[in-house]
């Protein structure tokens, strides 16, 4: 049956094992430490095999209980929420927090299926403003502002 | 009379007129975070941080504090209001109070519900002052090998307690072991699970950690569900209760106080057992239990005290011990560090005007609360309008410039982005990420505490057998685990918490 492959807990489990042998891979250099006195390996390895131990026994779990079924997965919101976060990553230090700033809230609307441009734009900077005076202004962070207009 | 002399410097600290305002502005955002649905306290905090960063450490923890108690009544106006819990400990109080206001008796439970909280912060801001200084002393007897058996007990508290089956709970405390072991190592100083990333060497910024998985995940869960909150209520009605009302109330305010100062000490996240254990025992003792669920009283005067008891009195585990018992505490933790404060016994002693300041503005957050709330109720009912399309473009630009200015490093806010979809990935899994947050950080105290023991006893793990106080803790904990496996405990547990 494909839905009962697909169900919350078999694929809980399939990624809490793949994190697991992630974690364990990154860690197989890392010295373990001798009986006595621990190396810097030791409890990421050991925490890696105790967590896929942990998923296998979810997954086993799954097949005798009656889980939930399969969620729904969205893609636009996480696609534009973290897109908005990246963006703003991406601009903040070139260009400051006034190119920044609205690029974020505009790429953020877009997560919303009630897109309004108009409202979004001016919205958007009046949101930047406000921030602009609280962060920079009012408590003196150190965020770039316009370094290609004003120099900081 | 040292109680008397430490409030007094308390006071004097709480007083001034910078950590009034910083009390004030704290609470009032902290409320408006706590009606606002969707925003919970930990991401309110994670993205105030840099707010505080200009101010000295007494103003940023009280600010802080201010906003994690002024979150929690929040969530229990939109709990009596709309029959939307802010925050979990709330979700008893929408079973009675959310009736009261169907029955156009809003404004009466508001009023209990602020009187309430305002009795229980009272005493439990006594009963830090009167615990905090012989705990302290308690704690500086702790070794490394008492410590870590005490976080271990925490923890198996923490995984008891947490809400869905215990196995998920445990997946979630081991992850958060493991992404705490991220960075360099304390002693050899090599570089562990970084990935060759410079920006990781320091390990992962719990901030980021904490935005990504509460702040960021719940954005994308909200665009998920279609807006579905109107405010049912048309008439609030008086805030005052009658003087009958009053006198229903006493008892369960005295008895939930009590309930949730004591769960609220309990390393672990005891407090969000409060408003549940008090609203059982209410109904218990009432002679006509038939009216709860229909409008009681006595169900949201005993729950809210019980849950601001609890909020307060968590703080002690944080203040005396340096053990954040709860996802918001370990924040504290987080604020505390970038203030280059260590959390734990020697608060107490080395910063003392921090220590009874803090205290002393709890009581005063209280009495702002009580005089902010009543008469905001209406402009707190108009903010619930605001449409969400509006609210999480700013709750977003908020979390990234504050993000941004906690290391001025644009990689904090690509790690947050990354960590908001593991916690998307998280709720559709069914895996809460509260007790993750919580092995985070617990696992890099609990690692620095395991070698230190280790290295006292040279490398012998006997060492937590043969000291008494470490070996109780440890099997202590092994005992709370394995009750919350038996099978009748497990069901009860589960019914607990559909309640």
């Amino acid at each position: 049956m494909p839905g009962k492959l697909l169900r919350q807990d078999v694929l809980g489990g399939l990624v809490v094992i793949a994190v697991a042998g992630f974690a364990y891979w990154l860690a197989r250099q890392l010295p373990a430490g001798a009986a006595g006195g621990m190396g810097p390996g030791t409890l990421p390895k050991g925490l890696a095999l105790l967590l896929g131990g942990l998923g296998v026994v979810l997954l086993l779990n799954s097949f005798f209980e009656k889980g939930e079924g399969p969620a729904r997965w969205s893609i636009r919101g996480p696609l534009f929420v973290l897109g908005a976060l990246v963006v703003f990553g991406l601009a903040v230090r070139p260009l400051g927090l006034v190119v920044a700033g609205p690029l974020a809230i505009a790429a953020a609307a877009f997560a919303s299926s009630e897109v309004r441009w108009r409202e979004t734009l001016i919205f958007g900077g009046l949101m930047t403003a406000f921030c602009i005076g609280l962060f920079k202004f009012a408590l003196g962070l150190p965020i770039p502002l316009a370094p290609w207009l004003v120099g900081y | 009379m040292d109680l008397i002399a430490n409030l007094a410097l308390g006071f004097a600290t709480a007083l001034t007129p910078m950590n009034l305002l910083l009390a004030f502005i704290g609470c009032l955002v902290g409320t408006l975070i706590g009606v606002l649905p969707g925003v919970g306290p930990i991401a309110t905090i994670a993205m105030l941080m840099p707010l505080t960063l200009k101010v000295d450490p007494t103003g940023a923890l009280i600010m802080l504090a201010g906003i994690y108690y002024g979150a929690q009544y929040g969530g229990s106006t939109t709990a009596i209001l709309l029959n939307i819990p802010g925050e979990v400990t709330a979700v008893v109080t929408a079973i009675d109070g959310h009736e009261m206001a169907k029955q156009g008796r809003a404004g009466t439970a508001l009023g209990i519900a602020a009187l309430g909280s305002f009795f229980a912060g009272t005493v439990a801001t006594l009963v830090i002052a009167a615990i905090g200084a012989p705990l302290t002393k308690l704690a500086l007897l702790f070794g490394p090998a008492e410590y870590f058996g005490l976080m271990v007990f925490g923890l198996g508290l923490a995984i008891v307690l947490a809400r869905g089956s215990v196995l998920k709970a445990v997946i979630m405390v081991v992850l958060g072991l493991l992404l705490a072991t991220v960075g360099t190592d304390l002693e050899t100083g090599q570089d562990r699970l970084t990935l060759g990333i410079a920006e990781l060497s320091d390990g992962v910024d719990f901030a980021v950690l904490a935005m990504g998985v509460f702040g960021i995940a719940e954005i994308l869960r909200n665009l998920e569900n279609p807006e579905s909150r109107h405010v049912a209520v048309s008439k609030i009605g008086r805030l005052l209760p009658s003087l009958d009302e009053l006198r229903r109330s006493l008892g369960p305010v005295v008895r939930g106080t009590g309930i949730g100062s004591i769960l609220g000490i309990l390393p672990g996240n005891g407090a969000v057992l409060g408003p549940f254990a008090s609203y059982a025992l209410e109904k218990k003792l009432s002679k006509d239990p038939s009216r709860f669920g229909k409008g009681a009283i006595e169900g949201v005067a005993g729950p809210e005290s019980a849950n601001n008891a609890g909020a307060q009195t968590s703080f002690i585990p944080l203040l005396t011990l340096g053990i954040p018992p709860n996802a918001v505490m370990a924040l504290m933790v987080g604020a505390m560090t970038i203030h280059g404060l260590i959390p734990g016994p020697q608060v107490m002693i080395k910063h003392p005007t921090l220590f009874w300041g803090m205290i002393a503005s709890m009581w005063i957050g209280n009495l702002f609360l009580l005089i902010i709330n009543l008469p905001l109720i209406g402009l707190w009912v108009r903010l619930l309008k605001v449409p969400y399309r509006l609210m999480f473009t700013t709750i977003l630009l908020f979390c990234a410039i504050g993000i941004y200015s906690i290391n001025n490093n644009p990689y904090d806010v690509y790690f947050t982005a990354f960590f908001g979809l593991a916690g998307y990935v998280f709720i559709k899994l069914g895996l809460e990420p509260a007790p993750m947050l919580l092995g985070f950080v617990l696992g890099k105290l609990m690692e620095e505490k395991l070698r230190q023991a280790l290295a006292l006893s040279e490398g012998s793990f006997m060492t937590f057998v043969e000291r008494p106080v470490a070996a109780a803790l440890l099997v202590l904990a092994a005992a709370v685990m394995a009750i919350a496996v038996l099978p009748a405990v497990s069901r009860s547990r589960q019914k607990a918490f559909q309640e």
